[in-house]
């Protein structure tokens, strides 16, 4: 295992924040923490997890070994219930400290799964139990936080992803079938690639860890309405998804409910966004789910929709173009600040009276060259993590951050423990932010940031404790793209 | 009549001299270590190699025009046919006083690479190039040259290796079978932008007989790479000759630019 200190040392770094190693010293945390992670033994979980080498069947000729949850890829369906305690026991056999983070929830920072954020790490054998009330409701995931560096099997580069769903408390239920759809990539290597740095690139991509008509169809019936929850898995790459033959109405963005639904003929979902789209099943037949770029489906990212009483070869109706616009799906009312948990706190604070003049923290990405033959390294404000801070967040304050994207690549910015509210999206650098198109209500934990242009998003210091920021590109936060706000 | 020991004296010295000159002629128009990448399925390199000898051969030798003050424009046209492998095409030219610009030669030259999905820890890959070159630039008119390619870059530092073997189908060197001529390539990344390194190209004569050092090819570039565009190629340097049979000044350029093979869409 590379440890991150380990590996920000060997880039000439130093780390502020220390590790934890493991359950042991999780009895040594204050007794607010303790309440968060348990070790186990006070009766059944909820729910049980097992970090463990798996051997995944991505095609009939196609095997391989990776770290797994419960032995599948994608992990199990962890469907809670919004607002109404859960346990979950995970049990690491992995050879090496192992970490789960439950990505969009509304956590204490001891128990999102972060260690730069002072979650304990799951040591090699060990067991913990996590005990949470979750929130907010809606399509959520779990997955490892561990570093990969030059290892292109660890980290999100494995298996240990799986999905997480927070029925809320009066879910509609306006759909007849659901189907969970993970997106990843594997095998992967480092190529030059034309930024003049070295980048992963992959041989296979599933969908749900299989191959295009390696797994079971998604079998549905017409004139069903059949909701569909995305998730891109993959530790680096943006995906597109189309249905041939059909169009998605997206209704959530990272699980949170859009402001204005829109019917699309694909979806573009950046590494660790989600998409919720609700298809109407009106045209009976066989088809083909998958990726919309050609060379990536025919790495194997796709899936058949049969029709019931219907056969033959699944049909592909080639898109001629890449489109999606976030703005798009935001609401028409530019006044109303949006809230992606009404009924808790952080929805109370989302429409306080500062939110037309939130406090700005201008962010400003860079790469930094390493030769070309390695990766970039990456900076935030001129600094790497764990060097790079931001002022100390106030409680209750609306923040603005300003994403403004220097480098030649997108990145998909994570905030953990909070959602945030997109405002103004892609404007050149060049130009005035606020020329870009103002947007409400669109609430997510993830954007994609477009090379070379500025977004801006708002969000309020509702939960605090320590809360990182970082991009979701596996090798970029691992070389520094990363930063930890502290709350005052 | 001379003794029988002065003449296969005189014989390898007529030897060495011919691999020598054929390897002034060859050298010259394309003074370039390879990479093992090949270019991209589908796309199209064209690269003009500029070889100016500032202080070469300045005598004629069986034949064969002096090196001094030679400028050679050599045409390379590079085909990816996927994405391991391609195929080169060349036009060598020679211009010099008294001879004003001249046809010199074509080669072709296949190459295959071990794909990056394999894994490998380097870079590698197999060219083989056949090819004409007029008399008068080089007494063995038909070459072949096997050449593997061996490249790594680890941060900022780049090496490529090219064991070549050569061998004359037709002419004076014939006879003495498979050459070896070495080169390789020790590169540092300044900036983004700017590389700079040293190439080494050496011919070393005959394969388990090599020539005496004098006789030798050796040849020290300092170069810069341009890295200005993904679709650009940009390699300058000057270089030395480290021995009496090797042309002591020599300023290289190859301009290259790729050009993409079709239309492609953001889908493809």
């Amino acid at each position: 295992m590379i440890s991150r200190r380990a590996a920000l040392q060997s880039l000439g770094l130093s780390v502020t924040c220390a590790s934890l190693p493991g359950v042991a010293r999780m009895l040594a945390l204050p007794e607010a923490r303790r309440v968060a992670a348990q070790r186990p033994g006070a009766g059944p979980a909820d729910y049980t997890l097992e970090i463990a080498p798996a051997t995944v069947d991505l095609s009939p000729h196609h095997r391989l070994r990776t770290l797994s949850y419960n032995g599948q890829v994608p992990g199990p369906l962890l469907r809670l219930k919004a607002n109404r305690p859960v346990s979950i026991e995970v049990t690491n056999r992995s050879d090496h400290a192992e970490i789960v983070h439950w990505h969009g929830l509304f956590l204490p920072s001891v128990i999102d799964g972060a260690v730069e954020e002072g979650s304990p790490e799951l040591a090699p054998g060990a067991t913990a139990r996590y005990t949470f009330t979750p929130r907010p409701a809606g399509f959520r995931w779990y997955h490892t936080h561990t570093m990969a560096m030059n290892d292109l099997t660890r980290g999100q580069f494995s298996g240990l992803h799986g999905f997480l769903f927070i029925e809320p408390p009066d879910d509609p239920g306006r759909y007849d079938q659901e189907f969970f759809i993970a997106l990843h990539d594997w095998e992967g290597h480092l190529l030059a690639s034309d930024d003049g740095a070295m980048n992963p690139s992959y041989d296979v991509a599933t969908l749900n860890g299989k191959t295009m008509g390696a797994g079971e169809p998604l079998r549905v019936k017409e004139g069903q309405r059949v909701l569909f929850h995305i998730l891109n898995s993959s530790p680096t790459e943006v995906h597109w998804l189309a249905l041939a033959g059909h169009t998605l109405r997206v209704v959530a963005l990272d699980g949170n409910p859009v402001p204005a639904p829109q019917n699309v003929a694909m979806v573009r979902v950046a590494p660790a966004e989600r998409v919720c789209a609700i298809v109407e099943m009106n045209n009976p037949g066989v088809w083909v789910l998958g990726e919309v770029r050609k060379h990536v489906q025919a790495a194997g990212m796709a899936a058949v929709v049969e029709y019931a009483n219907r056969s033959g070869a699944p049909q592909w109706r080639q898109p001629s173009d890449l489109v999606w616009d976030y703005a798009r799906f935001a609401s028409p009312d530019v006044d109303t600040p949006a809230s992606a948990d009404t009924d808790t706190d952080a929805g109370a604070d989302a429409g306080g009276g500062e939110a037309d003049s939130p406090t700005p923290i201008p962010l400003v990405f860079e790469s930094k060259f390493r030769g070309h033959g390695a990766m970039e390294a990456w900076t935030i404000n001129g600094k790497s993590y764990p060097d790079a801070h931001a002022a100390p967040l106030r409680r209750g304050e609306r923040y603005r951050l300003q994403f403004i994207n220097r480098s030649k690549d997108d990145h998909p910015l994570h905030l953990h423990r909070h959602s945030f509210e997109l405002r103004h999206l892609g404007a050149p650098l060049a130009g005035d932010a606020r020329a870009a198109p103002r947007l409400r209500g669109i609430l997510k934990d993830v954007v994609l940031v477009e090379a070379g242009t500025r977004t801006e998003v708002d969000f309020t210091a509702d939960n605090p404790g320590d809360t990182l920021f970082h991009c979701h590109q596996q090798n970029h936060m691992d070389l520094g793209f990363m930063m930890l706000f502290n709350y005052a | 009549m001379p003794e029988p020991r002065l003449l296969q004296k005189y014989a390898v010295l007529l030897a060495l001299l011919a691999l020598s000159t054929l390897a002034h002629a060859q050298g010259n128009y394309e003074i370039q270590v390879y990479g093992a990448e090949t270019v991209p399925e589908n796309s199209l390199m064209v690269e003009l190699h500029s070889n100016f000898t500032a202080d070469g051969e300045k005598s004629t030798i069986d034949g064969v025009y002096p090196t001094n003050h030679q400028l050679h424009e050599t045409l390379e046209l590079t085909y990816g046919i996927n994405s391991w492998s391609e195929v080169g095409f060349y036009v060598f030219t020679s211009e010099q006083d008294g001879h004003g610009v001249q046809w010199v030669g074509d080669h072709i030259r296949p190459r295959v690479r071990i794909p990056e999905s394999w894994g490998w820890p380097v870079g590698v890959s197999l060219s083989m190039e056949l090819g004409y070159q007029r008399p008068e630039y080089s007494p063995d008119t038909w070459t072949w040259e096997i050449r593997p390619i061996v490249d790594k870059s680890i941060g900022r530092w780049y090496f490529a290796f090219n064991p070549a073997i050569e061998r004359s189908l037709h002419g004076p060197g014939t006879r003495q079978g498979y050459g070896f001529a070495p080169g390789a390539k020790l590169g540092y990344d300044f900036t983004p932008v700017v590389s700079g390194g040293l190439e080494y190209y050496a011919d070393y004569g005959q394969i388990g007989n090599f020539a005496p050092t004098h006789a030798q090819q050796q040849q020290i570039f300092v170069v810069t790479d341009l890295n200005v565009s993904p679709k650009w190629e940009i390699n300058l340097g000057v270089g030395v000759g480290a021995t009496r049979s090797t042309d002591h000044l020599i300023f290289k350029a190859i301009i290259g630019r790729r050009f993409d093979w079709g239309h492609h869409s953001a889908v493809d």
